[in-house]
């Protein structure tokens, strides 16, 4: 078999280390998001009873997950632990951040409760800056009309640079139209341009700084700009992962991903 | 009989074995505490010598010469007469055990939540026993600090430390605004009553006064008065933004349903707080409105970025705000 | 030419260096700065809309309302609860010992030797059959309600409550969700601490989950309450005297988890409280189908099942040892008489305590345990009835109010189950704090109930 093969299983290994069985599934979808935002309400709309719980390999931290299957494409959910953010250390801040930056799932669904919008911004603005291939659901629509609040879905996407589709989990309101977006973000279909938080003075300075020096090491690596900053900041596993070569062969791996999907989708047709 | 008198003997060998296991272990730690107070006194430009070496190390005049005279063969300290000074050698590895001393002051603080009065000792405990990679993993954890709770700078992996910048609240003069940076945590007493004033490293304060008996300055709010004594074991630096000080209250002192804007998360609220208070949006500019007070007051209930968030009033005294102009009240 | 890793890393330590300590609070600061300025462009607020939401909250939190709306809430669940489950109860437990005469009544028609039918029906099935009638009915009430009121989003506010007593505890609010959750079940309670990011606090909260009684034990509580507190009040009052007892001892419970946590955070858990941070999330209207198959499936059967499984060996284990005859006397005998002084003391007796013993791996085997003891023979006599239950406890038995109190006593203060045992290990991963999680509050259980034996026998 050609390299290709075996990059396809470098990357379900990095998944199999967190624990994510791939055998019977084409495509790793993420669902991160607040606590508190109906996460696991959509988790649930999403898989009905298909689904497993258990915990994260070796932690004390719930984890559920659970496939579905649109267009013919049979998808692996994966629910991450609720947060408010990817910066503090705690655990599940840990869990989520590594499955994101390690795990490379084919897209990310981040749930925000349109209620409470700009708190769950600062969430959905720092996965954008691990990964581009995010579906922004906004959700407890209804509750935000009940509440005389109304989101302006275009703009927001437009902003964000991400595909986002309003939903009510609760009702199945919208479902449809975010599993189309996720679709085309899984398949490569939908280009996305996430937006990327600005920072400014001494510490763009400094990013400015390491962003070529981390895309020197890491060439192909698409958030070099996150791991400058979790490195100004001294984060002792980024630091590990850089040093070991653990996201350069990410990062050459994520190159070839979608080539590798779409090839095993036909491969599969071919049997 | 026989049996209880061999069984008293093997428990005295233990007990005398492990001492003598210990011994190594205890001689470790003695040097480092050595080397800690003589790296203390050049920081601060004084001289260590044998009756300040015997207040810390709290041992005998001739236990104490043993030691200068093993970490001199060490080639860790040179005598120039009645001072002892730390050679290079001595200099580099009292840094490193200042490292881990401060690192672990500022995790027992922050992450462990100890009293401050506390973080001294339990530091001690656990400096001895910590390899290079542990104090690096520590210090990466909690995103490099580079003071310790006191204020103190913590020296850096390379042995960097920058010089300190305070001068005593004593010699401060009145009517200009000051932070403190840095407070003595010797003797224990007046750090007790500092802390009991409520006095922490960040804090803005003026002083308003200052006689040959005492010192009396102000945070904005209270007025707190200190012995001179216990003054000179504050040190004070120039206030970075002058403003901070005018019109800007605590969150626990914002009545409720009053909108407020927040200026900043005080210097004293560190580490895991500090970011989970951050994460829920309380960060420069944001609006805030106290809308809910529980029994006894305390927690109280905050309108933050379109959420409700509950705080204890020890966490919420963290959060300077500014009262909007155009706050609403309640007129019921 | 390519910088190496350590290269690069080295110079992010410098920049950072160089920036200062501001670093953190600046990246999260940008991160707001640019949430607002994008939810600036994509939200429009109409107007101010009277939010209901915050109406609700300032009763719900009231300083003056809200504790006591939180005791009536409580009070009501239980009501229904007991009230609710009474009738099912008995049809059930009626329909069941049916199933076993019949089966009995057919294997002594086959011929099958006593032993057989003796170890089968009135072992294994008779243990099954007692914790089915007697937990099915109660929790397929108590888990629905509950889950409507987490769904809800009322719990929050019980934590936002009672915050002030965790607080001088030293202990963290969210402690009051677990100990909720502890209410269906303490090793899911275990489990539920994790919401709490303090170690120290976390710890607090797993060792003193066990003081709020779990669904397995509120049968032995309300059977209690109904037979000697609710018996002695008109029969209109009965079950609200009796759930007023159950409110009395989860009261006791809750003293109880709050005392043991101060004193643990100023022994073996020193340490300030941490952050205490919580979200008091929008109402929400519960969806129906959510919370039956959450509390039906997720709970209900999960802690039926758990129940069943331990129900069944330990019916077989009752049997035997009441049917294993040494010198004249069963060893259910031997055992219960040597552990009698013992139970005598703290007001209770022998066949209680190996009864406890016996229900080890699962509480809700306990009040069947103790009726197989006494009866003897590993048989009930046929007690369906809560008035069969109560003259076999008090004419044959010698049981006094004092057994009563102090029953219900032991059984809010006693070592956890197995499954919360070894729940407790999984989270903690230390054999001490297992050890102290499991005799701790069985310490506690002795010398509470001793000292309530030793007065009352002073007194009255």
């Amino acid at each position: 078999m050609s390299a290709h093969h075996c990059d396809s299983c470098a990357i379900h290994a990095e998944l199999e280390r967190m624990g994510v069985d791939l055998s019977r599934f084409d495509r790793v979808v993420a669902l991160a998001g607040n606590p508190n935002t109906g996460k696991s309400t959509l988790f649930n709309a999403l898989t009905g009873l298909k689904q497993h719980t258990g915990n994260w390999p070796g932690k004390t931290v719930a984890r559920a997950e659970g496939g579905f299957e649109f267009n013919g494409v049979r998808y692996k959910l994966v629910d991450l632990p609720g947060t408010y953010s990817l910066l503090s250390a705690s655990q599940d801040e840990q869990i989520a951040r590594d499955f994101l930056l390690f795990g490379r799932p084919d897209a990310t669904i981040v749930v925000a409760d349109a209620t409470a919008l700009e708190r769950n911004l600062n969430l959905i603005l720092q996965v954008l800056e691990i990964t581009d291939r995010v579906v922004v659901a906004v959700n407890l629509l209804d509750e935000a009309r009940r509440k005389g609040i109304e989101i302006d879905l275009r703009t927001l996407a437009r902003d964000l640079g991400v595909p986002v589709a309003g939903i009510v989990a609760r009702t199945g309101e919208g479902l449809h139209a975010l599993l189309t977006q996720l679709d085309g973000i899984a398949s490569g279909a939908i280009a996305t341009r996430p937006r990327r938080t600005k920072v400014s003075g001494d510490l763009q300075r400094a990013v400015d700084e390491l962003v070529p020096l981390v895309e020197a090491v890491c060439p192909g690596i698409p958030n070099a700009r996150w791991i400058a900053i979790r490195l100004l900041d001294g984060d002792a596993e980024v630091e590990a992962a850089l040093a070991s070569g653990r996201l350069a062969q990410i990062a050459a791996r994520q190159q070839q991903a979608p080539e590798t999907f779409s090839r095993k989708i036909a491969l599969e047709g071919a049997q | 009989m026989t049996v209880s008198i061999l069984i008293v003997a093997v428990l005295i060998g233990v007990v005398l074995l492990r001492h003598r296991a210990n011994r190594p272990a205890r001689e470790r730690r003695r040097i480092e505490d050595a080397l800690k107070h003589l790296f203390d006194m050049e920081y601060r430009g004084g001289e260590a010598t044998l009756s300040s070496l015997k207040g810390v190390l709290r041992l005998a005049d001739r236990h104490v010469l043993a030691l200068v005279a093993r970490m001199q063969s060490l080639g860790f300290v040179r005598v120039r007469g009645q001072a002892f000074g730390l050679t290079p050698a001595g200099n580099r590895l009292a840094r490193q055990i200042v490292r881990a001393h401060r690192l672990l002051e500022r995790y027992f603080a922050d992450e462990a939540r100890l009293p401050l009065r506390q973080v001294h000792a339990a530091a001690e405990h656990h400096e001895h026993t910590m390899t290079p990679a542990d104090v690096e993993r520590l210090s990466a954890d909690m995103g490099h600090p580079s003071v310790d709770p006191h204020g103190d700078p913590i020296p850096t992996r390379e042995g960097h430390v920058p010089p300190a910048e305070g001068v005593p609240l004593t010699a401060w003069p009145t009517g200009s605004d000051a932070r403190i940076v840095q407070i003595e945590d010797e003797p224990p007493v007046a750090f007790a009553q500092i802390l009991a004033e409520g006095l922490h490293v960040g804090l803005r304060l003026r002083v308003l006064e200052h006689t040959p008996d005492r010192v009396v300055l102000t945070d904005g709010g209270t007025e707190i008065r200190l012995a001179p004594a216990v003054a000179a074991n504050v040190f004070v630096a120039p206030a970075v933004d002058e403003a901070a000080l005018t019109g800007a209250i605590r969150l626990t002192e914002l009545p409720d349903r009053t909108r407020a804007e927040v200026v900043r998360i005080d210097d004293a609220c560190r580490g895991f707080s500090r970011r989970r208070l951050m994460d829920l949006g309380l960060t420069e500019g944001a609006v805030v409105t106290p809308v809910l007070r529980s029994f006894a007051g305390d927690p109280r209930a905050y309108h933050v970025r379109g959420t409700t968030v509950a705080l204890r009033r020890d966490q919420a005294a963290h959060v300077i705000v500014r009262p909007l102009e155009s706050a609403w009240r309640e007129t019921a | 030419m390519t910088p190496s890793p350590t290269d690069v890393i080295r110079r992010a330590a410098e920049l950072r260096e160089a920036l200062g300590g501001t670093f953190r609070d600046e990246a999260v600061r940008a991160l707001y700065a640019e949430a607002g300025e994008v939810a600036r462009r994509a939200v429009r607020t109409q107007g101010a809309r009277l939010d209901l939401d915050q109406r609700i909250d300032r009763i719900v939190t009231s300083p003056v309302f809200g504790l006591p709306l939180m005791a009536l809430l409580l009070a009501v669940v239980f009501w229904i609860t007991v009230a609710g489950a009474n009738v099912p109860s008995n049809l059930l437990a009626r329909a069941l010992f049916a199933i076993e005469g019949a089966a009995v009544q057919l294997f002594d028609q086959l011929g099958a030797p006593w032993w057989l039918t003796g170890f089968l029906w009135n072992g294994v099935y008779r243990g099954l059959a007692w914790v089915v009638s007697v937990m099915l009915p109660p929790m397929a009430i108590f888990f629905p309600l509950f889950t409507m009121l987490e769904d809800l989003g009322y719990l929050p506010r019980v934590a936002f409550n009672l915050d002030f007593l965790f607080r001088r505890a030293g202990a963290h609010g969210k402690q009051a969700l677990t100990m909720a959750m502890g209410f269906g079940c303490n090793a899911a309670g275990v489990i539920a601490t994790r919401v709490i990011d303090s170690p120290r606090e976390r710890l607090i909260a797993i060792l003193t989950n066990n003081f709020v009684p779990c669904n397995g034990r509120y049968p032995t509580l309300i059977m209690l309450a109904t037979i000697f507190v609710g018996a002695s009040f008109p029969a209109a009052f009965a079950s609200v005297a009796a759930a007023g007892a159950v409110v009395a001892i989860v009261c006791v419970g809750v003293a109880m988890t709050l005392a043991v946590s101060w004193a643990l955070s100023r022994t073996l858990l020193r340490g300030e409280a941490s952050a205490f941070t919580l979200e008091l999330p929008p109402y929400r209207r519960p969806s129906v189908l959510r919370i039956l198959y959450t509390s039906l499936i997720d709970r209900t059967l999960f802690v039926l099942w758990r129940a069943v499984m331990t129900a069944a060996p330990a019916g077989a284990v009752i049997w035997l040892l009441a049917n294993i005859h040494v010198g004249g006397a069963s060893l259910a005998q031997y055992a219960a008489g040597g552990l009698d002084p013992l139970g005598r003391a703290i007001g209770l007796d022998g066949a209680v305590l190996l009864a406890y013993v016996i229900a080890i791996p699962a509480n809700e085997i306990v009040v069947p345990t103790l009726m197989m003891i006494y009866t003897g023979a590993g048989m009930m006599t046929d007690v369906t009835s809560l008035d069969d239950l109560q003259r076999l406890l008090v004419d044959q038995n010698g049981w006094t109010l004092l057994t009563a109190v102090n029953l219900m006593l032991f059984s809010l203060l006693h070592n956890p189950c197995a499954t919360t045992i070894l729940t407790i290990y999984r989270e903690t991963m230390s054999v001490r704090w297992t050890a102290i999680g499991a005799l701790l509050p069985l310490a506690i259980g002795f010398a509470v109930t001793f000292v309530v034996a030793t007065v009352w026998r002073l007194f009255i």
